[in-house]
């Protein structure tokens, strides 16, 4: 199982990142040959319930977890039909109950290709058909296995496909993936019971489960105005586990539904201002949170 | 149309690659070997549970001239020249020992009980914490020991010859004893019916296995159906003796249905008392598990009780308060790792398990036969036993906090045990188990001594114990370790 990845990596060496990204580390906006651009963001996402399996909790050990991550973003065109994206984030995480150690550190870098394969146009309106394929890895060795750890520590490979249609101001664009995750080690043996298991000393690798993605995305966009509204879909690829006593958190069969919207506005020059706000509508094996997020943006987020 | 062909290639690479589902853990290759010794003198080795050998008669087989018995060898012999993938995939399961099998399950079983805390969704105490653990490992053992010495004391009794002498080739690598009664299935029956008496919902899964076990033995060519009788025999006799010891080992009251540790604690000769840090809070786990029979001398391991630890008021505690303090304040990942690894809290082996998944690693390594790995269990396994006994005997005089209740903006770890932190539990279960193991497998001083320096610090590092905590749990379980030692020096093993 594990040349596939590889023979992925060799083909082109991508990415593309997960839970930073409320909606995706990629859109249907091609940057244009050589062009750039390049964003920072704070984000603050809290939640104060939890889906264990699909059947939202509270631990009043736990309480309100609050995430806050300084994220940088660039992409750049490396052609007129081909983008690089790349993405960072420096992420901390507590909860106020309870007497569990902050996770601070950073995530994963993802980098992902994009590549626009067709262009039909109607008339004024433009229909384009776009793949990304991308690769992200942890930056640093954190904890993986924690519920509220800043990330699951696999190193994914993802391909997606994209349908984007606009015309004049309206834009509306689908994307499908699947994200492949790989295996990772735990801090400690897996004591994981499963009355199928042969053997019961499997040491501390697991394998987290794939997901798959979809977005739908809409909104306007203008010289100096950009909004969208957004739906993401994740879901668990794979029987994967539920949170429970003993069991490893990156195992667990993670899904959500988001709703989310962002803003632009170009404030000077090359420069712009974003604002989103995104909350979960439900979930499986994660936190039902809620998202804002403000950010610089030097060239225009969308053309 | 190149890049209709880039799209096509594109679309089935993505999708021969979702086409690929994947398990959720790999699971190891366990190798299995023929045991080192046959010990064949095993017969004489004393007993635990029972007086002696001669408490449990074992009848005399059929002769091996016997039309009886002939006819059960002629299947056995045919049955492995054509076997079907399932037989191979059990006799290659037990092959690897059905001492380490059971504890293995024992382990599963206790992982999959143990769920106290943890999970806001049961709010009830676990009814598989460490000190249930410890007692389930060592009755287990114990009673496989017991069994096994019974059996290997008729083996060389009546001398029935292996199959393997008689020219049976088998699949998988058997120790060459004598055939009558069969060790695998004494071990598969006790084995099982102890598990079923803890975890009574387990018992058809548990009949199961056993069964499988026995006729594996068959498949494999190393026994006779009647050498399984025989050892079957012996390990239903074998349970009821140890059952017996357990409905009088005062564990059935650890829970303490009267909830008299709160007048324990308002007695409790300590400047601060001890109180939950669970929200909402929660009576601590097992408050009279420190009164249980113990399995090695009683006065000795009284003697060795922890006296008081410093009070709060004093320097020494002081010290090791900020100690704590400014470790949980710049913990290092190799800290959280230490602290992770030794956690085994809910959901886990438990502690306990921890050191029996090590001990399998040696009995493995050293090739140990069944009788011999189960002598090794046992000792450990009462060790621990013992061990966590006096832990709990210790933690309920003196009803210590932990750190985090004295000072709450330590941050730890791993969750709280519910329980008062002196002594460590983690520190005394790792240095009973260390001492039995060091006597055991002298060769792997460095690798033990490496393990039991990390588990006695873990709790340290995790931030959910004092120094003082550990130093003292290190020093009583030696203690109880070395007991145990001396009581194995004059089993007439080795």
């Amino acid at each position: 199982m594990r040349f596939i990845p590889f023979t992925f990596v060799a083909i082109v060496l991508l990415s593309l990142a997960r839970q930073t990204h409320a909606q995706g580390l990629v859109d249907g906006f091609m940057r244009g040959d050589r062009k750039a651009n390049l964003g920072i963001s704070y984000s603050q996402e809290t939640y104060d319930s939890y889906y264990i399996n699909k059947t939202q909790t509270r631990d009043p050990n736990l309480g309100t977890v609050t995430s806050q991550a300084v994220n940088l973003y660039g992409s750049f065109g490396l052609g007129y039909d081909l983008d690089l994206i790349v993405s960072a984030p420096y992420i901390r995480t507590e909860s106020n109950a309870g007497y569990r150690q902050k996770q601070e550190g950073f995530q994963d870098i993802s980098a992902a290709l994009r590549w626009e394969a067709y262009d039909y146009k109607f008339g004024k309106a433009r229909l384009s058909w776009l793949f990304a394929i991308g690769y992200s890895m942890p930056l640093q060795n954190y904890i993986n296995d924690d519920l509220i750890a800043i990330g699951r520590g696999s190193k994914n490979l993802d391909g997606r496909t994209m349908l984007h249609f606009k015309s004049g101001p309206f834009f509306l664009t689908g994307q499908y993936g699947y994200i492949r995750r790989g295996q990772v080690t735990l801090d400690h043996v897996v004591n994981y019971y499963d009355p199928d298991q042969l053997n019961s000393n499997s040491g501390s690798k697991v394998n987290v489960p794939d997901v798959t993605e979809l977005i739908i995305r809409t909104g306007i966009v203008t010289k100096p105005l950009y909004v969208d509204a957004w739906f993401q879909q994740q879901t668990p690829y794979g029987e994967g586990t539920n949170i429970a006593p003993g069991i490893p958190f990156p195992t667990n069969a993670v899904g959500f539904s988001r709703v989310g919207a962002t803003v632009y506005l170009k404030v000077v020059g090359q420069l712009g201002l974003t604002a989103g706000y995104s909350t979960t509508l439900d979930g499986q094996n994660i936190g039902k949170s809620t998202r804002v997020t403000g950010g610089l943006v030097i060239g225009r987020i969308a053309r | 149309m190149n890049k209709l062909l880039s799209i096509v290639s594109l679309s089935v690479l993505f999708l021969w690659v979702s086409g690929c589902k994947e398990p959720v853990i790999d699971e190891g290759v366990l190798p299995f070997s023929e045991p080192a010794t046959v010990d064949p003198s095993g017969g004489n080795w004393r007993t635990i549970v029972l007086k002696s050998t001669g408490d449990i008669s074992v009848p005399q087989p059929d002769a091996i001239t016997s039309d009886a018995y002939k006819s059960e060898f002629a299947q056995v012999k045919n049955g492995v020249a054509s076997l079907e993938p399932e037989k191979i995939t059990a006799i290659n399961y037990w092959a690897v020992g059905g001492v380490t099998r059971w504890n293995q399950i024992a382990r599963q079983l206790v992982a999959k009980y143990n769920t106290e805390s943890g999970n806001p969704l049961d709010a009830t105490n676990s009814p598989a914490s460490a000190p249930f653990a410890a007692r389930l490992y060592a009755a287990l053992s114990v009673a496989q020991y017991d069994a096994l010495v019974v059996a290997w004391r008729a083996k060389y009794q009546y001398n029935r010859p292996s199959l393997v002498d008689q020219g049976v080739i088998t699949r998988a690598p058997v120790a060459n004893v004598p055939s009558y009664p069969s060790e695998d299935a004494a071990v598969a029956e006790v084995s099982c019916q102890m598990l079923a008496y803890f975890f009574p919902n387990e018992a058809p899964w548990l009949k199961t296995k056993a069964a499988e076990h026995k006729q594996s033995r068959i498949w494999n060519g190393a026994n006779v159906s009647s050498d399984i009788k025989g050892g079957e025999a012996i390990g239903a006799a074998v349970t009821t003796k140890v059952v017996d010891r357990l409905k009088t080992d005062r564990f059935s009251t650890a829970n303490d249905p009267n909830n008299t540790w709160t007048t324990l604690l308002a007695k409790a000769p300590y400047d601060v008392k001890w109180t939950s840090l669970i929200i909402p809070t929660r009576p601590p786990i097992l408050p009279l598990a420190g009164k249980v029979k113990t399995w090695f001398d009683s006065t000795a391991i009284a003697k060795n009780l922890s006296a008081a630890p410093p009070a709060t008021t004093s320097a020494s505690f002081q010290k090791d308060l900020t100690e704590v303090r400014t470790m949980a304040d710049a913990r290092t990942r190799d800290q959280s790792r230490i602290a992770a690894k030794w956690d085994d809290g809910t959901g886990t082996y438990t502690i306990p398990g921890h050191w029996n998944m090590i001990t399998e690693e040696f009995i493995h390594q050293y090739r140990q036969n069944e009788l011999r790995a189960a002598r090794t269990y046992a000792l450990v396994n009462r060790a621990l036993q013992d061990g966590g006994t006096a832990c709990w005997a210790t933690k309920f005089t003196y009803f210590v906090p932990r750190p985090s209740q004295i000072d709450p903006t330590i941050k730890t770890a791993t969750i709280i045990s519910n329980t008062p932190g002196y002594t460590s539990e983690h520190a005394t279960f790792a240095s009973a188990a260390t001492a039995v193991l060091l006597y055991l497998f002298p060769d792997e001083a460095t690798t033990l001594n490496a393990q039991l320096t990390e588990a006695t610090l873990s709790e340290l590092y995790g931030g959910t114990s004092f120094r003082f905590d550990n130093e003292a749990g290190a020093k009583l379980g030696t203690a109880v370790g070395t007991i145990a030692v001396e009581s194995a020096k004059a089993d007439g093993a080795k």
